[in-house]
């Protein structure tokens, strides 16, 4: 997946791997028996004496098939429980007991974000809070009260035209409250791989995981509208 | 609502622009020039609100026609204005809607391609030079130039600017203007309309070539428009289907082109957001569900023994409720007001004022596609619990008669959710009612679990008919009973049961509580299992079998890969910690054209190679069938594979144009572009394959071999009526019987049978043996 975010890089990894083994698993099968058990020409033996108007004989294997009821079922619950632990990362409670990031930061405190390798989770000591509106069609930024080199807010132009650019600090966590002034948008932040829809008379929010030095688009990836496609906007990552 | 007044998106620029000058009104213009769209249309408000005519506009260098690629040295100037000339006095901005400016001084800077402005060394000129390069592809070239006539002070007293409009013919010559696409769609719908008209009369000549006049063709036509027959019926349609496929098949290839290359100006976003809209809701509802339920129109009575559905007056209604729900749902396109909310229809968009006026008579199409799909569950399910033949136990339907069970079970319990969803957003597009009024407390969340609630179900409803056919064709062709008959029938009830809980997972990033989320993730994962069943039951079919290969056997095969292919890019969904990235990606659409197209689609052409036959009484040509087949697999796996990376890498669905990397930011590698082109040829390749199997069937209904009862040597009863079958199907004095090669299943039902057997009303003349 070229590494988007380590949260979800090795379970991706091995969620391909596990593709291609039931791949080649199952299209094996199916190649060795459309080639091994094809007809040959001009026969046509019947093999299980089929005949209009008489129920077929019946052909199973009890044995057989509660192996691929069973077998299925173990790699879906190991795929289960490996896809569980990154979920208490990215619905982590905002707050130092029983969250991964940590109390809102205060004055001069820094969020010093890290990816523990050995639980494969992201820890910080204190987070930031910002705020996105959604509006059709563009992105409104809000840092609230953070400083100018953690968090602001300017214009850019991409692709001709004057579009908001979101300047956030590297090994940092942003908290990002957001709700929509109109209809359902969400901000994909591709290059963290995260997204969350933005409603209008709710409050939605998602974890901001700045740990990389890049300059990214921001695209809406919720149809809201004639403009849906050009609602763009910059991210910046300084260090 | 509040579209009281319908204000275009000129006049809030224009309100906005007003709303800017008054409130401040000495916005100082930057001194190395401005660009964009905005300035484009409305001019630099910054200098003055609108142009001024005194300022006398000159643009030098440029032919009346242009020789493609040549270069020619083209100068701006202007007189007039506040002062004569000096620092600060001057500015510009050019946009060419083709070719390439090249900047030869540095009074002069490129902003795009075909744009450039002044730089604030340029500030101080009245006349700049630089070089502009045609483009090759010879069609007209427009070009829009302003100029500010700015009195240097720093401050916007006396500013002005003006406008000047020029088009340089191409050397294609005059009159080649980019079609628009509306007509493009509007006319291809013609033509296809006059084609299937064309067919049908030809349809009417082959029945009796000897009586081709108005005298015989009023009562033929009568005939099938009033007709109840189940097979009259079911090729209606079929028919419908076909020719929808069609439709929402030249919306896909306007897709297509549009995204054949990054920023394109094929159609514009209006015009995109409309097709993508009709291309869902055509290809689910006015393609797939029709296809589905001509096959089971013509094949469900003829393999459970009946002459007819149980209410044929009821299954009329059903199929005539179609094309007008049809025409409702297309009415926008022809006023350029079609419904731009996606197939999803996410509310509140789809009641806002934004979201176009056709809206409403898609709603209206759709409300009445509810009733013709409830119509149709109650019409099957009573017939299959009726109308089985004596010896047809439940457990000795055939495989494809229990797939449009389990369907229009699901569809009977699901579409209810989906109705009320669809009264309240036409309620509220009508007379101003406020379920999804968020201002007046309405839920954003609501439709979405309606939609999806109904949503989910619908795209098993669509998958499953088919897992029935590649059932029959499988077990068919290699000579064999099916494998696990049983375990079949319960995976396609299991797959039934947990279609319900799992809709969830299409609202993974929306805001929905994160317990429920993980419910869904669950249930989600479960889907796996009855999947594999069938998929493993239908491998292992083969195994020691004796495989025939027919044009049905390789679409049966080539729908086993797709669709465990497409069966595993689902996989990733269900992981919630993957989803965020995936969720409305190219990904995402990869995934389910795979499970629609190489399920669904393939399916239904193994059902249509496989029961012409019976159907019209000939054989279909198998050359052209094989052709038909290779063709299409292999230009389908072009267009959808690559799709897979594409998502990943960044590309959002529903969207009228993709970005590139820049210097600047971020977002597709430069090889996201070939590939969309890739994707669009194959697409043209796939979309055209398509018209061998349908001039397939048409010259093999004049011209085939005449069908024997039973080609493939099936078992069940349609292959024990003449081919095409006579009306009634079945002689109602003289039913047919089901033998059963295993006696001890029809005395022995196993527990799960009694069970089942006591649920459902016994039939007359059938013992209850528990």
């Amino acid at each position: 997946m070229g590494l988007i975010t380590p949260l979800f890089d090795d379970l991706w990894n091995e969620y391909v791997v596990w593709s291609a083994l039931v791949g080649i698993f199952t299209f094996g099968w199916l190649y060795h028996h459309s080639y091994w058990y094809r007809s040959e020409e001009g026969e046509s033996p019947n093999i299980d004496n089929l005949q209009v108007g008489v129920f077929p004989k019946e052909y199973d294997n009890l044995k057989l098939e509660i192996t691929w009821i069973v077998a299925p079922f173990i790699l879906i619950v190991y795929l289960t429980f490996i896809s569980w632990a990154p979920l208490d990362n990215i619905w982590s409670a905002a707050n130092a007991e029983s969250g991964y990031f940590g109390d809102e930061c205060a004055d001069g405190e820094t969020s010093n974000l890290i990816f523990n390798e050995d639980s494969g989770m992201y820890e910080a000591d204190c987070y930031n809070v910002i705020e996105i509106t959604g509006y059709q069609w563009y992105w409104e930024f809000d840092c609230l009260n953070l400083e100018e080199d953690i968090c602001a807010v300017s214009t850019t132009q991409i692709e001709g035209s004057d579009r908001p650019l979101l300047s956030l600090k590297d090994d940092t966590a942003y908290f990002a409250t957001m709700t929509s002034n109109d209809v359902t948008h969400a901000p994909w932040f591709v290059s963290f791989g995260i997204k969350e829809d933005v409603q209008p008379g709710m409050i939605t929010s998602q974890w901001i995981l700045a740990d990389d030095v890049e300059n990214f688009l921001l695209l809406c990836t919720e149809y809201c509208g004639d403009d849906h496609a050009y609602m763009i906007a910059g991210v910046s990552v300084h260090a | 609502m509040k579209r009281k007044t319908l204000i275009t998106r000129s006049m809030v620029a224009l309100i906005l622009i007003s709303v800017a000058m008054v409130v401040s009104p000495a916005v100082n213009s930057l001194p190395t020039g401005v660009g964009g769209t905005g300035i484009q249309t409305s001019g630099c408000n910054c200098h003055a609100a609108a142009p001024t005519a005194t300022i006398d506009v000159t643009l030098d260098g440029l032919p009346d026609q242009y020789n493609s690629s040549e270069t020619y040295t083209i100068t701006v100037s202007f007189e007039g204005g506040p002062i004569e000339s000096g620092v600060n006095s001057g500015g510009f901005n050019l946009w060419a809607s083709g070719g390439e400016f090249t900047v030869i001084d540095a009074t002069v800077q490129s902003r795009a391609t075909a744009e450039v402005t002044h730089t604030e060394v340029g500030n101080d000129y009245r006349t700049w030079t630089m070089e502009w390069i045609a483009p090759s592809h010879g069609r007209n070239v427009d070009f829009i130039l302003h100029v500010n006539s700015v009195n240097g002070d720093g401050s916007n007293s006396g500013d002005s600017w003006n406008r000047l409009d020029l088009s340089v013919v191409g050397s294609l010559g005059v009159g080649l203007d980019p079609a628009d696409p509306f007509t493009v769609l509007a006319t291809l719908i013609i033509i296809s309309s006059v084609l299937l008209l064309i067919t049908i009369l030809y349809g009417f000549y082959r029945t009796n070539p000897e009586a081709f006049d108005w005298e015989h063709l009023a009562p033929w036509i009568t005939e099938w428009l009033t007709s109840t027959d189940h097979k009259k019926i079911g090729t209606l349609y079929f028919i419908q289907g076909l020719f929808f496929l069609g439709i929402g098949g030249i919306l896909a290839m306007m897709i297509r082109l549009q995204l054949a290359g990054p920023e394109m100006g094929f159609i514009s976003q209006d015009q995109y957001n409309q097709f993508f809209t009709l291309h869902g809701t055509t290809m689910i509802f006015l393609a797939a569900m029709p296809l589905i339920n001509g096959f089971a129109n013509w094949i469900v009575p003829l393999q459970i023994g009946a002459p007819d559905l149980a209410l044929p007056r009821i299954n009329a209604l059903s199929f005539w409720l179609q094309p007008f729900a049809a025409l409702l749902i297309f009415t926008g396109v022809f006023s350029g007001q079609g419904a731009d909310t996606g197939w999803t229809g996410y509310a509140p968009y789809v009641v806002s004022a934004g979201a176009h006026s056709g809206v409403t008579m898609w709603v209206a199409g759709q409300i009445m596609l509810v009733a013709s799909s409830t119509l149709t569950g109650i019409n099957f399910l009573t017939t299959m619990a009726v109308m089985r033949a004596e010896g047809m136990g439940w457990m000795q339907m055939p495989l494809f008669t229990w797939s449009i069970l389990v369907a229009n079970l699901m569809l009977f319990l699901s579409i209810p959710a989906f109705g009320i969803g669809l009264l309240q957003v036409y309620l509220d597009r009508t007379i101003s009612t406020a379920f999804y009024d968020i201002a007046a407390g309405g839920d954003p969340l609501l439709w979405s679990h309606l939609f999806w609630y109904f949503g989910h179900p619908e795209v098993y409803v669509v998958i499953v008919p088919a897992f029935g056919v590649i059932s029959e064709v499988l077990a068919t062709s290699a000579r064999r009973s099916i494998f696990g008959y049983r375990s079949m029938v319960y995976a396609m009830a299991g797959i039934g049961i947990v279609a319900f809980i799992v809709y969830g997972h299409h609202m993974f990033t929306s805001g929905m509580s994160p317990s429920l989320r993980f419910v869904t993730m669950l249930t989600t994962m479960l889907v796996a299992v009855p999947t594999g069943i069938k998929i493993f039951n239908w491998l292992k079919t083969m195994h020691g079998g004796s495989l025939v290969y027919r044009t049905h056997t390789l679409w049966a095969l080539g729908f086993l890969v797709t669709f465990t292919l497409g069966g595993i890019s689902g996989m990733f969904f269900p992981s919630i910690a993957m989803d965020t990235h995936l969720h409305e990606t190219y990904f995402v659409v990869a995934h389910f054209h795979y499970v629609l197209v190489g399920g669904t689609v393939f399916g239904f052409f193994a059902a249509i190679y496989y029961w012409y036959p019976k159907m019209t009484g000939r054989m279909l040509d198998e050359r052209l069938g094989t052709l038909h087949f290779l063709t299409a697999f292999v230009t389908y796996n072009g267009i959808f594979w690559p799709m897979h990376r594409l998502g990943v890498v960044g590309m959002p669905r529903r969207t009228h144009t993709y970005f590139i990397t820049t210097d600047d930011f971020t977002n597709l590698p430069e090889w996201a572009a070939d590939w969309n082109l890739f994707i669009s040829v194959c697409a043209f390749l796939f979309f055209f394959s398509n018209f061998i199997m349908v001039f397939n069937m048409l010259i093999s209904l004049a011209r085939g071999q005449k069908a024997p009862a039973d080609p493939w040597g099936g078992w069940s009863f349609e292959w024990m009526t003449s081919s095409p079958p006579p009306t009634p199907s079945f002689d109602w004095n003289n039913l047919p019987v089901l033998k059963d090669a295993n006696e001890h299943i029809a005395h022995e039902p196993s527990v799960m049978g009694i069970w089942f057997n006591k649920l459902m009303v016994p039939e007359d003349n059938e013992e209850v043996n528990n």
